[in-house]
Parts: structure tokens; sequence; C-alpha cells
């Protein structure tokens, strides 16, 4: 549930402190002071080769704060006619953006592949032409397949967090954690998100994260529903944040969460399950009927140029699709094997994807888990 | 006694201006009435209006796959309301709403009655102690608990400190943190209302309760309780109508754990998007919370108070 709290700004969970936002934003302006020319010299090539009408106010759907410092401001300096306008929707699930960009206000926007799949589905999706979009090169084949409906811009995988030192045992799979909830109850949390609480009890029982078979997802509302009684709670926001002075030992968490959690307590451990781990992949779509997919592609280009696409992964935190980049990121975030795993751990990841007619099917099991 | 033509005159003029005077009256509410129109107007477009639209869209059906939604006048969405998961959910907020209620008010009255009491700077302080609060976002006031309630947090070092336990406390994340936070956010809606009926009570009536022999207690529920009961009935609208509906403090405070009925409509409407199942929750309730209401205001007319 994207939110500014007093811990920072969250999105689905994923805080970004202010001090380090300011901190960013501070060294992101210092930065652009330095190297600005050299900025000025990229977007200067990025116009030239994608060329076509960049002029007009392109509205755009984002997650609060969602954006790398300075990226629309230098590109609207460079492009004077051009305006992006970010409208943040704070939606509170992936599902709740669909009807946003159904609604004819925004040009383009951010969603994961399941909103991709069913904006595809109804017709409201825009494909962009790639070929105005030459920095996509730099984005891993691997992240381009998986994300067919526009530019992938980010990624996340489901695992589990913890702390070794307090509960004595060594967690490598989702098993562990069913096993150990007796044990650790009410010290144990869960992502309040079904596509990801589901999705990685499914993996628990072995199951494809995007099932639609009804036996199974019964299986799935079995194995939440025995484990519930154990929780502490479902959390959307600051997830594994009890993981930091003890109070909660065990946590279904993103790995952006866990690794942000672990600079400031080097004893939380991340674990990528054995099973497997349910992963949302993100990007910007273009919608249909936009009068400014030129504009639109020239912005998307901008963007993925290693240096701009650097500022995001430093603002945002997230795990980065585009290797090219790694120099502009900090190294915290660049050599993190929590969000820069070896590709080994990728082959355990399932990518979230839409749903279709099951949807009705995963809401209901979801509510019944719930209530 | 007959005047002449002069006093016959000033007699016509009085006469005149008195009926002018009363065509003026006559036309005073007309003119009240249009004052009331820009309100009027507001009413019917932001309220009526989408009230109006909610009751139609309950009679909807929406595909969730394209998204659109087609008046086909069904009643499935309430049929769907039959659903054991609707109904215990449904229960669970009015007992939730009534319980925090009785806490406002047992903690409300006694609070009101003392405000009323007291004169001057006093008064005033105290006033401003149950209206500040509310200047400070809902959002912060609610997440602040979560810092006081969580284990390691001021509550549970003051109790560990205090020696009164030796584990920890841990009531966030639980249905109490929940009543907590419902409490604190809406007593003062419960207060103010007791305050302004119980001012207005006249010191004398007190004297004359202990003239007659009333003692403290008795006074108070003798004359001060049935002076006050028509803010308390006031405040338990107030406070008991959007407790009932109340899905922020559920969801900070208690963990996600437990839906309320008010999580669920702001499930199909946020996430979901399905506002047709949305409205047919959303009218529901707000036909049980009337029924309540209008239960409220016979008792008070009984009371003729």
């Amino acid at each position: 549930m994207p939110e500014t709290t007093k811990e920072g700004v969250t999105r689905g969970g994923r805080v970004l402190s202010r001090r380090r936002l300011l901190l960013e934003g501070a060294g992101a302006a210092a930065g652009f002071a330095v190297l600005g020319p050299a900025i000025e010299g990229c977007g200067a090539a990025s116009k030239s080769t994608s060329g076509g009408s960049s002029s007009g106010t392109a509205v755009m759907e984002n997650y609060p704060n969602w954006m790398g410092s300075n990226v629309v401001q230098q590109f609207e300096r460079q492009h004077p006619h051009a305006r992006i306008k970010q409208v943040s929707t704070a939606p509170t699930s992936e599902s709740a953006i669909v009807p946003l960009l159904k609604s004819g206000t925004y040009d383009f926007g951010l969603g994961d592949t399941t909103v991709g799949g069913q904006a595809k589905e109804i017709g409201i999706l825009q494909p962009v032409d790639l070929a105005r979009i030459p920095n996509i090169k730099y984005v891993s084949d691997y992240f381009r397949k998986n994300f067919p409906y526009g530019i992938p811009t980010d990624y996340g995988k489901v695992g589990i967090g913890y702390r070794p030192d307090l509960i004595k045992e060594k967690i490598t799979s989702w098993h562990d954690l069913w096993r150990l909830a007796p044990k650790f109850s009410g010290k144990i949390v869960f992502i309040d998100l079904d596509r990801d609480s589901m999705g990685s009890a499914l993996k628990y029982l072995g199951y494809s994260t995007n099932t639609h078979d009804p036996a199974q997802l019964q299986a799935c509302k079995k194995a939440l529903l025995k484990i519930k009684p154990h929780l502490q709670a479902f959390l959307g926001t600051n997830v594994g944040r009890g993981l930091i002075d003890g109070s909660t030992l065990i946590a279904m968490d993103w790995d952006f969460d866990v690794a942000l959690n672990k600079q400031k307590q080097p004893k939380i451990e991340w674990v990528n399950p054995s099973e497997g781990m349910t992963a949302y992949l993100e990007g910007w779509m273009a919608v249909k009927g936009t009068k400014y997919l030129p504009l639109i592609e020239e912005f998307m280009n901008f963007a993925l140029a290693p240096k701009q696409y650097g500022s995001f992964v430093n603002t945002t935190g997230s795990a980065y699709v585009e290797p090219a980049a790694r120099q502009y990121i900090q190294k915290a975030l660049a050599t993190s094997p929590i969000i820069a795993p070896d590709p080994a751990v990728l082959r355990l990841v399932e990518y979230e994807t839409y749903l279709g007619n099951a949807l009705p099917m995963w809401e209901s099991t979801w509510q019944e888990i719930k209530a | 006694m007959d005047g002449g033509p002069e006093s016959r005159a000033r007699a016509a003029g009085r006469e005149r201006r008195l009926l002018s005077g009363l065509a003026g009256r006559r036309r005073g509410p007309l003119a009240r009435h249009l004052l009331l129109l820009p309100t009027g107007v507001w009413t019917a477009i932001f309220f009526l209006g989408p009230l109006v639209l909610l009751g139609l869209y309950s009679f909807g059906r929406e595909n969730l796959i394209t998204l659109n939604v087609s008046l086909n006048w069904t009643l499935g969405n309430y049929q769907e309301l039959g659903n054991p998961i609707y109904r215990s959910t449904l229960l669970r907020s009015l007992e939730l709403s009534a319980e925090t209620t009785i806490a406002c008010a047992i903690l409300g009255f006694p609070l009101a009655y003392l405000i009323s009491r007291c004169r001057g700077r006093l008064q005033w302080l105290l006033l401003g102690a149950v209206i500040v609060p509310f200047w400070t976002s809902f959002l912060v006031r609610t997440y602040s608990w979560v810092n006081i309630l969580q284990t390691f947090g001021p509550l549970d070092s003051l109790a560990r400190g205090l020696g009164l336990t030796r584990s920890h406390i841990n009531l966030l994340y639980t249905p109490t943190a929940v009543g907590i936070g419902i409490v604190y956010s809406y007593l003062p809606l419960m207060i103010l209302p007791i305050y302004v009926a119980l001012e207005r009570v006249d010191d004398g009536l007190l004297e004359a309760a202990a003239d007659l022999g009333a003692g403290g207690f008795r006074a108070f529920l003798r004359v001060v309780l049935p002076l006050g009961t028509p803010g308390l009935i006031a405040g338990m609208i107030i406070v008991g109508v959007p407790a009932a509906g109340e899905f922020v403090i559920p969801e900070i405070l208690g963990g996600g754990k437990t839906l309320m009925i008010g999580n669920i409509v702001a499930n199909q409407f946020l996430e979901v998007s399905n506002y047709p199942f949305g409205a047919a929750l959303a009218m529901s309730l707000m036909v049980v919370l009337m029924i309540a209401v209008f239960s409220l205001r016979r008792i008070q007319s009984r009371l003729q108070i």
C-alpha cells in the first residue's frame, strides 16, 4: 500500500527512509551540478536517435517517489515543449491500477506483469516501438522477455527474512517456516497481499504461483489457515521492521525490504526458499489512445540511459534490470546478494502473471483466509 | 372619537405600512429558502447524487476482467451477502462498534461532566486538551499507537520498569490494540456533545437535590445523567456510526488478521474494483446503521429529551 509514513515513503511495503531520500536527493542534485554537461550530452544523443515529436504533457500514473531524482526535470530541460506530469495514486494493490489506466486520465503508467496482462486483454495497452527506445539494449534480455508490455524497470522476489541469532535454527525453505511456526508463534509476519502470500504458500506446496486450479487454491487456503494462528500480522507496509529489534523473528518479505533492514540490523538473514519464489516484475506501459506516444517513447528511452536508470535504483532501492547501470548504482545496492543475486537464484523465481478468469476465485479465497 | 382628514390620512399611512410589513414578512420565508438553495444544490449533487449512484450500482454486475459495469437490476450482490464470511464480518464490526461506543460513553461522560463543572481558564484548558489532538493527522495519531503498543515500546518499557511484568508486553496487532485505537480516536466525539448538554445544567438543580437529601452519586444518577442523556445519545450516534465502518484502525493496529466490514468495502472498491458488490455492502451497512440511529432517536423521543 503506497503511502507516506513517519518512517518514510513506502510503496507496497517497500520503505524508503526519509533521510535516505533526502541524502540521495541532495547527492543527485550535487551530482547533477558536476555531471550536468555529461548528462546533457547523453540526453542529446537519445533525442537524436529517437526523433519524432516530443511536445505536450504526458500524464503518468506512478507510485509516490518511484522515479530517479531529477530525471523528469532533466528530461523537461532538454525538451522545453515537453512535460511529464506524474500522478501518484497510491493504489493498494496492482489490480487497482488497471481501472486507473482505463479511466482515460493517463497516457502511460507503472504496473507489473499482472497489470500488463490485463491491460492487454481488455485492449487498453498501446504497444511501444522499441526501435524508438534504443536504450532498451541495456536491459537484460531475460527481463525484456518477461515484460512484453513496455519497458521493464524493476523487480522483486518474495522470500524469507529472519534472525538466526535469536531462533538458533537454520531456515532454507518454506517448509522450514511452516515447521517452525508453532515454535515461534506470534513472532512471524506475512505480506498482506494475496498474490505474494498465496503465491508463496503455493510454492511451499510445490505448485505454480499463478495456478488456476481450484483444488490447489483450496490446499493453499488450508496451508495459510494452518499457519495464521501463529502469525503476528499480515502487513502491507514495513513488513520486516520487527526483525530489527527482534519483535519479529521470521518474516515473509520482499528482497529489497530485507536488504534495507539488514543495513540497520546486520544479524538479519535473507533466504531464497528452495521450493521457489514468487516475484513481481514492473515496468512502464503506454495507454491506448494516448496522443503523446512519441513523447512517452522518448522519455522511456531517456530514463533507460544507464546514468538515469542508476538514479532510479538509488532512489527506490529496488532490484535492477539493467546491468549496464551498475557503475552508477550505490555500492551497497549494486553488490547486495539479496537484490542483485546470482543468476542461479533467478531460476527459482516465478513471476506473477495475469490470472484472467481465475481472478475472482483468487479474490474470494484470499477473503476466506483473511476473514 | 372621530378624527379629522389629517388623522385619517395618518391612519391610512400606518395601515399601508403595516400591510407592506406583512407582505415583507410573507416574502421573508421565500428569501430564506433562496438562501438555502446553494446548500441544497451542494447536498443534492455531492451527497444525494452519489448515494443514488451507489444504490444503482448495487443492482449492477461487474465483469472483473474487462471492468465494465452493467446495470441489469440483479439482486445477486445482495444475495451474496448471505455468505457466512460477510455475515460474521458484519456482526464482528457491529460488536466492535458497540463495545467501543460503550467504552467511549463510560470514559467520556465523567470527563464531560468534569469539564462542564469547571469554569474559566481551566475549562478552556481541558476543552483544548480534548480538541487539540484533532489538529494532527488521523493517520499520524493512529501510527503513533504502533510505537506505543509494540514490543520494546514505551508501554512495554514502563510495565517492565515498574515491575508489573517480567515478560514483554505485545499489544500491537491484537483486538485490544484495535479497541484502544478506536476509543482514542473517537472519544472527543463523545465528550463534546455530552459537555454541551451538561454545560446547560443549572448549578441550582444540584443544590436543590442536595437540599432534598440526595448524595453526590444519587444526584448524579437522578439529575445529571438524565439531563446529559441527549448529549449521550448524540455522542453514541456520532461515535457508533463511523466506528462500525472503520477500516483504517483495524488495518494498522489489528495486523490485518481480522477483517471488518469496512475493510471488505474498501477492498471491493480499491483492490478488486468490484464496485457493484462494494456498493451492496455499503448500502446494507447503511441500512443497519440507520435502523440503529432511528432506534436511538425513538428512545430519545420517548424520554421527551
